[in-house]
């Protein structure tokens, strides 16, 4: 009996003991990119994330981070092993990683995940995605105040929902600053092809274009088309002034760190909720910097007032009444396009020429 | 700039990489060696290309270090394929993924770095012609070489001994051996010429055309490369001709989308493949003349008989 007591008491001893020890042990948060982490680029701003939250937590935190890793058995494969390593908390850096995340999250409950740019949302598995729309519809706005040639040209990736809310966004931006502004886009239909997406700037600079667009170029490349060919350029992701000292009229960046950081004290605090979370410039998701020092007083002027009329939604982006390009009406005077439709979208507006990808 | 300068200027230098690449890969297939790892050997040569050019700033240290260390995983295959006896085929891919991987280990330091952009070569007189000029006339001196190794390689094989043990090797080994030369030899030293020009283009991609360096900048170019010697029925006209023609589709796509044509984005993009398929498979449908063309021996490995 009184053996019996003391090995009960050892047993809740050793019990408390190992829990304390566990609980100063750091919690892990692995993070997984799809492209390899570099200077810029959207690996980067990822990568910034990571390092606020363990500014933030300290030693409390231990960071797991992962990159180039390919869609599919390989993303499956990191992940397990990120949670054998005890990751409590882990961030998956793109669409891509989409089911193998939510297998794992299904499996793991005790594992939080965020998945980039996801639709599907369950207890432990969230998702985040950066209205980047709003970013350059600021850029559009400047590229119509500074374009001579009243051309623009946008180098795309392609041409799924959120890069088509961007081409739009700017095709309404440009307009109200230069209604007569024509906007050529040319698709690469590639996600990372460098030399591709120089031949095509060169092809819209032979075209007249004298501002361009690089819509997800992780690589400075078509900045530095810009840059040697003297036009200018409104780039994603980073900060890329560097590369195009002259050329860069504006970034859209994404900044992560809050988000990033809320997220991960909910995951050890155990409040964490998976939801859908959606951030513009309101939030500082998005933020566009770099502004070209050749910019007028007044033409900031405009932007900023643009940029809090978004943030404070006072204005919208997609305000009605908003047309595609075969004229059919697909907001009304009044009203905004809804969220489901903006990250949906399948349609040119009005003003554009060319088609969509289907 | 112009359209037309564009159109010129965006087509060579699109095709000058395909084509530096294709006439090595060419060399060593004729000698009888299949050498899959060319998109690995570019990433090396491409990025050891940049990273001297990042440190040094000398161009053409650059080029030929990147030819070097392209030559130098050359070497590697072609003691597996030659020496050890691998299969050609398994021992290209792994020796490619080997090379891929080193590249983006070595660069990662470099990651989405760049340089400015090697020096161009501006051909007297001809380059103050008007849109042709800036089209053909004033680029690096590498784009003007391209050709020139075509012409070259086209007339070593026609016309010289060189050439001729080359194609005898890649034809009938057996035979090269028994009237006294070393296969081996031949084929190693063709695999060796095929490495430094893989190099060579990876670096032209690198620190001329791209002018940065990012994990995966070469992104398919390789393959467009085995490609380019099989339909060009290893001739190393038809090969030349091929590079710019597939130049010239990739060109013309994006531009007629910077138009603003209304064609369907895909179509355009898969328009420099299908074009250079069936433009040099209607040159190269004479089925004999295919045959003749072939090394006999392609991929087989040969064991010295003692």
């Amino acid at each position: 009996m009184a053996n019996r007591k003391i090995l009960a008491c050892l047993a809740v001893t050793i019990g408390l003991l190992s829990a304390s020890v566990a609980r100063a042990d750091p919690v892990k948060a692995g993070f997984i990119t799809p492209s390899p982490i570099a200077d810029v680029g959207w690996a980067h701003q990822i990568d910034l994330g990571r390092q606020a939250i363990e500014k933030e937590f300290g030693d409390k935190v231990k960071t797991i981070v992962v990159d180039k890793v390919q869609e599919g058995p390989d993303a499956a494969r990191v992940m397990n092993q990120m949670i054998t390593d005890g990751a409590k908390f882990i961030v998956l850096g793109s669409f891509g990683y989409f089911n193998d995340g939510l297998r794992a999250a299904k499996q793991h409950p005790e594992v939080d995940f965020i998945h980039a740019s996801g639709y599907k949302q369950t207890a432990n598995f969230g998702t985040f995605t950066a209205r980047n729309y709003e970013g350059f519809y600021l850029g559009g706005l400047a590229a119509g105040m500074v374009t001579k040639s009243h051309t623009i040209g946008i180098v795309a990736a392609f041409a799924i929902p959120e890069v088509v809310a961007e081409v739009n966004a700017i095709a309404i931006a440009v307009h109200k600053t230069d209604p007569k502004a024509q906007i050529k886009i040319v698709w690469i239909n590639s996600w990372f092809d460098p030399p591709k997406e120089q031949e095509a700037a060169r092809a819209l600079i032979s075209q007249g274009a004298d501002v361009l667009f690089s819509l997800h170029q992780d690589t400075p490349s078509v900045v530095n088309v810009a840059e040697a060919e003297h036009v200018r350029v409104v780039n994603t992701s980073s900060d890329m002034s560097k590369y195009g000292p002259n050329a860069v009229l504006a970034s859209v960046t994404n900044d992560w760190t809050r988000y990033f950081v809320d997220s991960f004290r909910a995951a050890m605090d155990g409040t964490f909720k998976g939801v859908d979370t959606r951030g513009g410039l309101a939030s500082g998701m998005v933020k566009v910097t770099a502004w070209s020092k050749d910019l007028s007083a007044e033409q900031k002027a405009t932007i900023s007032q643009a940029e809090a009329d978004l943030a404070s939604s006072k204005a919208h982006v997609f305000a009605g009444p908003l047309r595609d390009q075969d004229g059919k009406v697909r907001a009304e005077a009044g009203s905004n396009l809804p969220d489901q439709e903006i990250f949906g979208m399948n349609w040119l507006v009005e003003g554009l020429s060319g088609s969509l990808p289907k | 700039m112009e359209t037309l300068t564009f159109v010129l200027s965006g087509t060579v230098i699109a095709a000058t990489p395909l084509l530096i690449a294709a006439l090595g890969e060419l060399a060593a297939e004729k000698s009888g060696v299949l050498n899959l790892s060319i998109e690995g050997m570019m990433s090396l040569g491409a990025v050891a290309a940049f990273i001297v050019v990042k440190n040094t700033g000398d161009y053409w240290l650059g080029v030929f270090i990147g030819g070097v260390a392209a030559m130098l995983l050359a070497a590697l295959f072609a003691v597996i394929v030659l020496f050890l006896l691998g299969n050609q085929v398994a021992s290209g891919l792994a020796v490619g993924i080997l090379g891929g991987g080193m590249a983006a280990l070595i660069g990662k330091p470099y990651e989405s770095a760049t340089v400015p952009p090697m020096p161009s070569f501006p051909i007297p007189i001809l380059s103050h012609a008007p849109v042709i000029g800036r089209g053909l006339f004033d680029h690096v001196l590498l784009v003007y070489m391209a050709p020139a190794i075509a012409v070259l390689m086209w007339w070593i094989f026609k016309s010289t001994k060189v050439g001729l043990v080359l194609r005898a090797t890649g034809e009938s080994p057996e035979t090269t051996h028994a009237i006294g030369y070393n296969v081996l030899v031949v084929r190693f030293l063709s695999v060796l010429f095929g490495g430094f020009m893989a190099g060579i283009a990876g670096a032209f991609i690198s620190i001329a055309s791209a002018t940065l360096w990012s994990d995966g900048l070469i992104a398919g170019r390789g393959w467009i490369v085995v490609a380019l010697v099989v339909f060009g029925a290893w001739r190393a006209e038809r090969v030349a001709l091929g590079a710019y023609l597939f130049g010239a589709a990739t060109i013309g796509q994006l531009l007629v989308q910077s138009i603003g044509v209304e064609v369907p984005s895909q179509l355009l993009t898969s328009v420099p493949y299908i074009a250079t398929i069936v433009a040099i498979a209607l040159l190269s449908m004479d089925g004999k003349r295919i045959r003749l063309n072939a090394p006999v021996s392609l991929g087989r490995v040969y064991r010295e008989a003692h």
